[in-house]
Order: structure tokens, then sequence, then C-alpha cells
């Protein structure tokens, strides 16, 4: 007995110290952590950042560790926060989930420090930081990237098809959609379709078709004005029955398909952020040929088209027990160097001023012309409403998606107001 | 005739049971291309799947993670559940049936009941993202306490009156007399704690964010449904690498495996 | 002497107890009773309590979603249930014939039993999937249409059903083929004697036999549908159009995706309360005396 108890206590104790090894590592230098999103390109990213840095300030040590895989990063900062065990720094933060963290007290107010001004307008527009301020007044989030979402097109698949330009408008789309969607190898079996939509009814999917969409149809609206529900109109109908008459007519597949489809030439659209670039560089086949085009919208909607930019920042959680050097952190995160290496490594557009014309930059963007398209983009661009239950308005979205747009089981125009009386007793609750 | 229309039906079955294994095997070994391919053979073996995968994920962590915090789940089962099983089986005390009944009872607690309390519960102990959070709650088991109460009274009256002259304690007469004669259930015990902590998702899913805590069905498991595989092949290397270890020992043991688990109708 | 030895084994016996006790009294008194506390309050684990009287099981009578999740569960079981019996059954009793490599058989209608269940469902999405699937594969070979699996209201549930079939029925061939072994010959001599065909002696004496363990199938199949949580997980994210949303995925989501501690808690304590509710009538339905 008394040795299964020496063992009990040896196996608790190995545990212990797997657990506790970082502690002991303390020394006089400041440590702190820091969590970038865990996609291969970001998590690159911040090796070079963090190495850089740990290299000049060896009394700040920084140390990297990629946001835990999960179905969505905000359930596991969500986690996080509710057990206190949020990192230093978080750079990969969803602007609807800023709200929620701020009035349960677990974010460093920017806004304290005292060069924040400077440092945050020398760099960001204006307008986009108004859009990150909370309802309190302050800045909890220090603006950082975007993606405006573009769509993306195969060119040979297009001229193939003897289609000299992508299309613009819904009906322009649907044609091109018709010629697209075929059976190529004669087997009975529709084989290549218009586009592809990720039918997952997870709600962050919809940033990508619905909600661009409607910011593109409607001009630059978003889902609220003054904290009411504001998308029970025309607008959001018409994106519906754009989606819906394109699941109908099979030009975007309903079921999951394997492998992407876009790089394997079966598609010849997708809704994506610049991101995108980097992988296709990456893994593209020899005369694959690929550009972007601004997001369709209704037929005689004026222009500029409009599109969500898929923002995230960078926090400083209350946690932290060294809120100054983890701003010199985030000060160096948001630098022009690291900027330059956001558009490198991650083919992501930081949140600069006068980016397309800043000469740090010139390089790259005559390198890289596709990411000057997004560069330019991102005056044009909406990003979410301030309000605490956003994930759950994106879910009441998302299940009238897949009712409506994917299964026909409901028209536009009710799938809309439904959605949007739940959304206003969501918000009321 | 009989005879022979059983062999095709046994037969058929067992290929329905195996051959998706099979498929999965190979199918980890070929390239994306011809993972729809009915066929386990191919030209075009080779092994970037599992490269893939161990380039990807800290799955050799996430497999010790498992192994850890299961081995040490199954011995605290072992060591706790007999003794509470033996006091309940072998000692006269006042308030035993009742103590016996309460633990019945709390086998037949539905778990969506506790989850939600118990999950706020290791958040307030701070012990999310910690192995305590994984081991700790399922350090005793009712089930283990339950068989071994049962298989212990079955044991002779008369060795313990023996020991018990020799001047043996009660914990003595447990861990020296009473487990040697009881191998077979602590055999069951054993393995049916082992596999369901081992398989277990949902627990790990909830209290462990940290990937280098993670045990490996969960991490398997955020692999394929967060996207990161981004590849059929990778995601089925990874449930292969699951699953491996225990098909292994399984094939090995799968005398006591089956008695073991058919033994867990007692749970109902 | 005699007392002080009833005295010393109060003493040991409550010592030995005690482990379970400080266990019990943590992870399932406190959490039983901070169940009581949480179905009144809304919660988002990060904020203060506010206690709302009956608001979450109000919210819960109205939650077309939960009644969806029941729905679905109930789809599950209807399935599930009668196949996996009639399945186990049928192989059992070939199993206890005389037949040569028993054991090989048994080992292999065992093996997806004791595989992950994730890796299962991993296997099995594959096997499902629209275009490259294996079953699809085999449906146009011969000549048939392609299922839409986990892509059709109807069928995705039931997909699940017969993935979870394939996945468990093993452990209830071993557990019928224990209760067949345990059935005296006697009794089917006695039939013979009252000239009963194989059919009847199926009925009338094998069946009624069989009834422990058709309990236990019925109530251990019954723990698992209430329990699905893996399987529509990975699979499908409790789509398409929340047919496969079951209650411990409903659960999951109100509690980590929207912080819904309080209204969570709600539905694990509803989804308990009728746990108990249905294997008490299952119990009632199916047990029957036995007759020898």
């Amino acid at each position: 007995m008394l040795k299964s108890i020496k063992w009990l206590i040896i196996l608790l104790a190995v545990g212990m110290f797997f657990q506790g090894s970082i502690l002991f590592a303390k020394g006089d230098v400041v440590r702190l952590t820091y969590w970038p999103s865990s996609n291969p390109q970001e998590i690159e990213l911040a090796k070079v950042i963090v190495d850089e840095w740990n290299h000049e300030h060896p009394d700040i040590q920084v140390d990297m560790q990629p946001l835990p895989a999960s179905q969505s990063s905000e359930e596991v900062l969500l986690a996080a926060v509710a057990a206190k065990t949020t990192p230093d720094i978080c750079s990969n933060i969803w602007p609807g989930i800023v709200a929620g963290f701020a009035e349960a007290n677990a974010l460093v107010s920017l806004d304290n420090f005292k060069d924040f001004w400077d440092v945050v307008l020398s760099r960001t527009p204006e307008d986009i930081l108004e859009t990150f301020r909370s309802k309190d007044g302050h800045i909890y989030q220090m603006p950082w990237k975007g993606n405006p979402i573009m769509m993306e097109y195969n060119v040979k698949l297009f001229s193939n098809a003897g289609i000299s330009k992508p299309p613009r408008t819904y009906s322009e789309f649907m044609m091109a959609a018709q010629k697209l969607t075929r059976d190529t190898d004669g087997d009975g079996i529709i084989d290549q379709w218009m586009g592809i939509i990720n039918v997952s009814p997870v709600w962050w999917h919809r940033f990508f078709d619905f909600y661009s969409l409607y910011i593109a149809a409607s001009g630059g609206r978003t889902l609220f004005k003054d904290d009411k529900v504001d998308f029970d109109n025309e607008y959001a109908i018409q994106v519906f029955q754009f989606l819906q008459e394109g699941f109908k007519k099979g030009y975007f597949p309903k079921g999951t398909l394997q492998g992407n489809q876009f790089l394997l030439e079966n598609v010849a659209i997708q809704f994506v952020g610049p991101w995108d670039i980097g992988f296709l560089e990456k893994h593209k086949p020899e005369n694959f040929e690929y550009d972007f085009a601004p997001l369709p919208i209704p037929d005689n909607t004026p222009e500029p088209i409009l599109t969500y930019s898929d923002p995230k920042n960078i926090v400083i959680f209350n946690t932290t027990k060294h809120p100054e050097e983890a701003w010199e952190f985030v000060k160096f995160l948001v630098s022009k160097e690291c900027d330059l290496q956001l558009l490198k490594i991650c083919y992501q557009i930081p949140f600069r001023k006068y980016l397309d014309i800043d000469s740090t930059f010139k390089k790259y963007f005559e390198e890289n012309p596709k990411m000057l398209r997004f560069a330019k983009q991102i005056p044009y661009t909406r990003g979410t409403d301030n309000i605490a239950q956003l994930k759950e308005i994106f879910d009441v979205i998302a299940q009238a998606f897949e009712y409506c747009c994917v299964y026909d089981k409901k028209t536009p125009e009710k799938a809309v107001r439904n959605a949007a009386e739940r959304c206003q007793r969501i918000i009321e609750r | 005739m009989k005879k022979a229309i059983f062999y095709i039906i046994l037969s058929l079955v067992a290929v329905a049971f195996i051959y998706p294994f099979v498929w999965m095997t190979s199918a980890t070994l070929r390239p994306e291309i011809e993972i729809s391919s009915l066929s386990p053979f191919s030209h075009n073996f080779s092994i970037s799947n599992y490269k893939a995968v161990l380039e990807k994920i800290p799955i050799g962590r996430a497999f010790l993670n498992s192994l850890f915090v299961s081995s040490s789940i199954t011995f605290s089962v072992l060591i706790f559940s007999s003794i509470v099983g033996y006091a309940l089986s072998r000692l006269k005390f006042r308030g035993r049936d009742p103590i016996f009944m309460v633990i019945l009872f709390t086998m037949m607690i539905p778990f969506q009941i506790t989850v939600i309390p118990l999950y706020v519960l290791m958040v307030k102990f701070g012990w999310t993202d910690t192995y305590l959070a994984l081991i700790v709650p399922g350090m005793i088991s009712a089930f283990g306490i339950l068989l071994f109460r049962q298989y212990f009274k079955a044991i002779p009256q008369a060795i313990i009156d023996a020991a018990r002259i020799d001047g043996c304690s009660d914990l003595g007469i447990l861990f020296r007399i009473v487990w040697p004669n009881s191998i077979p259930a602590l055999v069951t015990v054993a393995i049916i704690t082992f596999m369901n902590t081992w398989n277990e998702v949902l627990w790990p899913l909830i209290v462990i964010r940290k990937q280098s805590i993670m045990t490996m069905p969960q991490m398997v498991t955020l692999f394929a449904v967060g996207g990161q595989a981004e590849q059929v092949g990778a995601e089925l290397a990874s449930a292969m690498m699951l699953a491996a270890p225990v098909v292994i020992i399984y094939c090995i043991f799968q005398r006591h495996f089956i008695a073991s688990m058919a033994y867990t109708g007692l749970k109902g | 002497m005699r007392r002080s030895r009833r005295d010393e084994n109060n003493r040991v016996g409550y010592l030995m107890v005690s482990p379970y006790f400080i266990f019990f009294l943590l992870f399932v008194g406190y959490p039983l009773m901070f169940s009581l506390v949480l179905v009144f309050h809304k919660w988002n684990i990060i904020g203060p309590m506010k206690f709302i009287g009956f608001g979450n099981f109000w919210q819960l009578l109205h939650d077309a979603l939960f009644w969806k999740s029941l729905g679905n569960t109930l789809i599950f079981l209807t399935i599930h249930i009668p196949l996996q019996i009639i399945i186990a059954l049928v192989i059992a009793n070939i199993l206890n014939q005389r037949i040569a490599a028993r054991g090989f058989f048994r080992a292999a209608f065992f093996l997806p039993v004791v595989v992950s269940g994730v890796v299962v469902t991993i296997l099995w999405q594959q096997l499902y999937s629209q275009e490259t699937g294996l079953f699809n594969t085999l449906l146009s070979r011969i000549g048939l249409p392609k299922a839409p699996w986990l892509i059709s209201t109807r069928l995705a549930m039931p997909s699940i059903a017969i993935m979870a079939t394939w996945k468990n029925v093993g452990l209830y061939i071993v557990l019928f083929l224990t209760g067949l072994q345990s059935i005296p010959l006697s009794l089917y001599e006695v039939a013979d004697l009252d000239g009963a065909s194989e059919v009847q002696k199926f009925f009338h004496v094998t069946i009624p036999m069989l009834n422990p363990t058709m309990v236990m199938v019925v109530i251990l199949s019954t723990l698992g549908g209430f329990s699905l949580f893996i399987e529509p997980y990975v699979m499908t994210g409790g789509g398409p159009m929340n047919s496969t949303l079951s209650c411990v995925l409903y659960i999951y989501k109100q509690a980590f995706y929207f912080n819904h501690m309080g209204y969570a808690a709600t539905l694990g304590f509803t989804v308990a309360l009728i746990i108990m509710i249905v294997v008490i009538i299952q119990r009632k339905l199916v047990e029957t005396e036995i007759y020898t």
C-alpha cells in the first residue's frame, strides 16, 4: 500500500512538474506571454517578431504560444477569461468580443497609456479607430489588421467559358454561373461549380458570405444602428435571394467537398481575404491564374463597392502584471517594420494610413500588385457592431442562412424578418 | 446448408466491421486524389500524411498526456475503489448500507446535470488547463466500488481471519490477501477505467484549452473540426495514430477486453 | 472485547470510505447543489450572476432548438435501439451454434467498441462523404443514385444512428451471447417434447429468457442517445438545419459558444430529469417477470 501511494505521489509530482516548469524559469527579467492566431503563417510571423524583440530586449522576454486550436478562438479566449488564465497580450481579437470582455473588466484600457494617442493616431486611420471605441468611451483594442473580403476568381475558367470580365452584379453573376457550373467529363455528374461557400452552420462562417455581401449590397450598413437591429431591409433580402438562387440552381455545391476546390480548379470563384494569396502562391500548380474583383452586388447598386474588413486587433489582458512592458511590446507589434512582415509573411493588411504611398511598403506592393488592390479597398470596409451578444446574433443569421439559402425551406423575406425579430429579442433580454 | 448460410452471414458482417479499418489504413497512405477508391491497394503509397500530422500538431505530446492521465486515473481508481469496496463488503459498521445506496444512486445521476457546475468548480479551483482537472474528478469510480464489493464478498472469510490473527491491518489484508485473489476484478476495472478515460473527449474539450495539456482524442478532434488538417489524408492519419495503440493492445488481450467490457452491463 | 471490535470496525470502516465521501461531496454533491443555484440565474461566467427566478425554465419551454434536440434524440433512439437489438440477436444466435472460428468473429465484431468514438466518427464522415465517400462510390458502382447521407435533414440523424449501431453492436452481441449461454438447455428440451418449432422456441423460450439483457441493452442505448456529442460535433456541427443537434451538443453550444452558463445548467438539469423518467418508463415497459 505504502508503495502504491508513493507511486501515486510520484506520478502526480511528475504532472505538477510539467505544469510548473514555466514558473521555475522566473528571474529578474520581465516575462510576457503572447498569444497569436494559430494558423501557420501567423505563427511564423509571431516567431519572427518575437525573436527580434527578445534579441533587442533582454530585460523583457516574450514567450509566444499560439492560440490553442478550437472551433473558434473566441471560445478559447472566453474560457481563458473565465479561468483568469489569459496571456498578457493577444493579437487575434475579433472586435465582436471586446464589448463583453470590457464589461467583465478583463481588458486594460489602452488610452490610459500616456503615449497611446500619439502611437495610434500616427498609424491608424481615424474613422477605423472610432469603430473600435467601446461604449464607455475607452479604447481597449489596438487596431491591427484587416482582411477585406473580395471575390477571387480563376482567370482561365472564366476565359475558357467565354467570359471576359468577372461579374459585377447579381444578374451577371448568375449568367456566368450558368456557364461555369457543368459536367466536364460527361459522366452525368456536375464536377465544376461557379463558387464554393462553406455551408457549415458555425456562426463565424457568415462573415465571409452573408455579412460581406450585405455590407456590399447596402453600401456599407452593418447589422445594428443605435443598438437596434437594422438588417430587416431589402438589402438583406436581396443577399438571401442571391445565395438561395445560387444553392438552388447548384451553382454552389451543398456537400462538403474534400480538398481546396479552388486550388483544384473545380470552382470558378470564392469569397476570401488576401490571406489566400499566400496559400495559393505556395500551392498553386503551373499555369494557375487567379485574380480578385469586388463582391457582386444587386443590380443598379451604386459604386464604390464596400466589404467586410474582417478586423483582428491586439489587446492587453487585465491579468498582466506588467502592463507598461506589455504596451511596449504592443507598440512594437504595430511598428512599420512588423507591418511589413505582416504583409510579407501573412498576406494581410495592416490598419495603417497611407499604406499604398508609404515608401517602406512601396517595393512590396510593386512585387505584389494583388495585395495593393486589398490595401486600396481598406477605406471601403466595415467592421462589426459593438454588441456584447454578437456571437449569438451571427448564430441566428447562420441558421436563417441554412434554412433559407442552403435548404430553401423559407423565403428570403421570411428568413430575414424572423432573424431580425429573434436578434431584437436577444439584445433586449 | 444452414451452416453455410451462417458462415456467409458472419463473414459478410465481419467484412463490414473490419473493412472500414483496412480502408482507413490504406487511405492514410494514399495521395489525396485516390481517396475515394474502393480498393485498398495503390502504387503510390507514402507516409506523407503522417509526416504532415507530426508537423502540424504535437501529437506525441498528446499521446504522453493521454497515457499519463489514463494511467493515473486507473491507478487511483484501483486503489481507492478497492479500499471502499473492501470496507463495504468485509467490514460491518453503522451506516454501511445507506452509504452503499448513496453510491448506487450517484451512478444513476446523468452527467448532463453535473457537467456545467463541475466546469465552474474547476474554474474556481484554478484547475483549468492543468492535469488536475483531467485527473482528480475521475479518481474514484462508483462502478469500480460496486464491482469490487461484489467480488470481495466471495472471498472466503477464513483467509481474511487468518491474516487478521497474524496481525495484519485492514489495508494490509486488502493489498496482500484480497488483491492477489481478485486479479480478474482488478483487470476488469483497470481495462474499463483506462478505456473510458483514454476515449473521453467532452471533458477535456471543456477544461483544457492549452495545447500542451491536451489529450490525444481531444487533439485529434480539434485537428479535424478546426480545419487544421486541410487534407482528408492527414485527418485520417491522425485518427489512425489515435486508434493504433488501442487496437494493438486489443489484439493481444482481446479476451480480457471482451470479458471486461461485457461487465459494463452492470452499469445499467 | 466484542464491543471494542465493533467500534474498531466502525472507525476503520469510516476511514476507508472517507476518500469516497470527500470525493462525493466535492465532485457530485457540490455540482448538484450548485446546479440548483445556476438554474435560477443568468450568468455569463465572467460577470456577476443575476437572479432571474424561473426565467431559464420559461425560456426553455419556448426554445424551439431544445425541443428539436429532444426530437432528434427520439429519432436516433427509434432507429438505433431496434436495429441494434435485431442485429445483435441474430449474430449472437448464430454465434451460439457450433461455429468454427467463433473467437475470431466475436473479436472482429467487438473491434469498433474499443476504438475511440472520435476515430469512428472521422472514419465514417469519410465513408458518408457525398462525392468521394465509400458508400456513394459503392452505390454508383452498382448503378444506384448517390445518397445525401449527411447533407439531407431526413437522412443525417439516421446516418449517425447507423454509425452508432456499427460502433456499439459488438458489445451487445457479447451481452446477448452471455445471456444465451446462461439459458438452461432443459428449457429447450421441454419445448422439444411439446413439439415446438425452432421459431416457436425462439419466441417462447429464448426471447423471454433474454429479458434482463434486453432491458440492459435498451437502457444503455438510451443513455447513449442522450449523451450523443462527439458524433454530431465532428461530423455535422449539429446541421443540416439542426437535424443532428443533440442534447449535449446544445448544452455545449449554450455554455461555451454563447456563455449562457445558467441556461446551459437548466438544459442539463432538464435533460437529466427526462433521462431518469425515460429510463424508469422503459424499465416498466420492457422488464417482464421471468417464469421458470
